[in-house]
């Protein structure tokens, strides 16, 4: 099967000013299938939100090569979406029309951008909720946000950078099913980065786990469960093999 | 929140005279406000009544009634508008010309490090120097008409408004612009999406500032060079000890700043709907 997204020899360093300089990434390789849904998991710092940033086109990196669709990146594309760790959302505008940001960016006409707003809002759950303010919303009505403005320009890869890191535990779990179900209908590849491995077990197709900085991939998991995905796998005994021996390969990797 | 409100009803709805006190609760700032004024004027008023007064002090003396009268027939018989007309026209040219000028100035400084360099030394000693002390040379390569006092305003209310409109886009969320900049947007969007409207508190009360100083500016200008306008009548009146007269510009001015204070008010009020109230305790 042909890579969606390749990177081969990705290296970037961060040169602060007055500070030693940080390597970020040092010969970071992944490969990503069309429709796949890949997590990855690191220590902190290791460099995977730097990637996804990459990937995104906000960075740009020292040296190595990465290919989406067989063509090279250059800067920011309608072909990929982030979902912001901490949302992102403009406080001024409302449900509906952060939604329709990247739209408005794409000089969309406004009552095509409203018919998608609609849609979207109805397929994240937010219906009645589209003239809402952000602070008027929960932590995870405003992820739902999040979710639905990345998915309304339909870019073909959804990058998502610890999308429910800033939610209670309950709300996670939640969103995580949400998301599975809204990742079935848009049918879209995803590179999801979290620092839970329940997370990424019960998403993913394959888990990347990425070693200290500066980060390169140490070892790739398939994950065989069979989908769709139901809450009771998370106690079954497979699920909790692959749980130690993921944590078994990542926890030489973090520094305390 | 919703509990104290339950309590509130359920003894409002057990007291008979509950609307009456309602309404009262609701005007009692204001009629105390009210109160406060009119009990201030009618002591004015008979001040001289009840304190006996030489004539000397008589003569640089008045009472709100007098003002009124006076007030009254400046505008009947129309002879403010004019100088009104000259002060209020450099004040709006001159805190226009000021909002037109410091905006994007304010905007291009925050977003280019290059320039915040280069023109940093010029408003920091700018700032740090009393306008006023211009005026002098402002009236000399101004004249005395109504381009001195429009420099003059302009001066006074640049600075205000360009260093918050800085500081407002220099406080903007790196966060906010990244997602703008995902979508592809370039330094025109990224303004126009995310730096401006993250300004605006900032932009507004560098306007109110600006505001304070424009009328300072003209109210300045024209006591001390210009030959026309609401001061010069004020100056002109002090000088033949027609005390009524200066109180009245002093109102008319006090008027005006207010009017335009509650403007920018309004405009800050429409501008911040999005913005969490105050009591959902966010």
């Amino acid at each position: 099967m042909a890579a969606y997204i390749q990177a081969r020899n990705v290296n970037l360093t961060f040169r602060p000013p007055n500070r030693a300089p940080v390597r970020a990434l040092g010969n970071f390789d992944i490969d990503v299938a069309e429709g796949e849904f890949v997590s990855i998991v690191g220590p902190s710092g290791c460099g995977k939100s730097t990637f996804l940033n990459i990937l995104l086109g906000l960075i740009k990196p020292d040296s190595g090569d990465i290919l989406m669709h067989g063509k090279k990146l250059s800067g920011p594309g309608t072909d990929r979406a982030m979902v912001f760790q901490d949302f992102g959302l403009l406080p001024w505008r409302t449900v509906e029309h952060n939604i329709e940001l990247g739209l408005e960016l794409k000089k969309v006409p406004a009552a095509k951008r409203r018919a998608i707003a609609a849609r979207l809002s109805a397929l994240v759950g937010l219906a009645g909720f589209e003239h809402h303010y952000p602070h008027e919303l929960s932590g995870g009505m405003k992820q739902r946000v999040g979710l639905a403005r990345a998915l309304a320009t339909d870019p073909d890869v959804l990058l998502m950078d610890e999308p429910f890191a800033a939610l209670d535990a309950q709300t996670r779990d939640l969103m995580q099913v949400e998301l599975l179900r809204v990742w079935r209908e848009a049918k879209k590849t995803v590179l999801f980065v979290t620092h839970q491995i329940d997370e990424a077990i019960y998403l993913s197709d394959r888990v990347m786990v990425m070693s200290k900085r500066p980060g390169r991939a140490k070892k790739t998991f398939a994950i065989d469960l069979p989908r769709p995905r139901e809450y009771e796998m998370r106690v079954t005994p497979q699920f909790n093999e692959l749980k130690l021996e993921i944590w078994n390969t990542l926890k030489d990797e973090i520094v305390v | 929140m919703a509990e104290l409100q339950a309590d509130f009803a359920v003894t409002a709805a057990a007291d008979a005279a509950a609307p009456a006190r309602r309404l009262w609760r609701r005007l009692e700032p204001t009629a105390l406000g009210a109160g406060g004024i009119v009990g201030l004027l009618l002591v004015w008023q008979f001040l001289p009544d009840l304190v006996p007064m030489k004539a000397g002090t008589k003569l640089f003396f008045t009472v709100p009634s007098d003002i009124a009268g006076t007030l009254w027939r400046m505008f009947a018989t129309g002879s403010i508008w004019a100088p009104l007309g000259v002060s209020a026209g450099a004040f709006a040219i001159g805190l226009g010309l000021a909002i037109l000028a410091g905006l994007p100035l304010g905007i291009l400084l925050g977003r280019s490090n290059v320039l915040n360099a280069m023109f940093d030394p010029f408003i920091t000693a700018f700032n740090a120097t009393p306008r006023l002390v211009f005026l002098p040379l402002l009236l000399l390569w101004f004249g005395l008409g109504l381009w001195s006092k429009v420099a003059i305003v302009f001066l006074g209310a640049l600075f205000p408004l360009l260093i918050n409109t800085y500081e407002g886009v220099r406080n903007a969320d790196k966060l906010l612009i990244n997602v703008v900049r995902s979508f592809g947007a370039g330094e025109w969007d990224i303004a126009r999406l995310v730096v401006v409207p993250n300004a605006l508190p900032f932009i507004i009360v560098g306007l109110r500032l600006a505001i304070g100083r424009a009328v300072l500016g003209v109210v300045v200008a024209e006591f001390f060079g210009a030959q026309d306008g609401l001061g010069v009548v004020m100056v002109r009146a002090a000088s033949e000890f027609k005390v009524d007269v200066v109180f009245a510009g002093l109102i008319v001015f006090a008027v005006l700043s207010l009017v335009m204070t509650g403007l920018v008010k309004l405009i800050e009020d429409r501008m911040s709907r999005w913005r969490p109230q105050q009591v959902s305790g966010d």
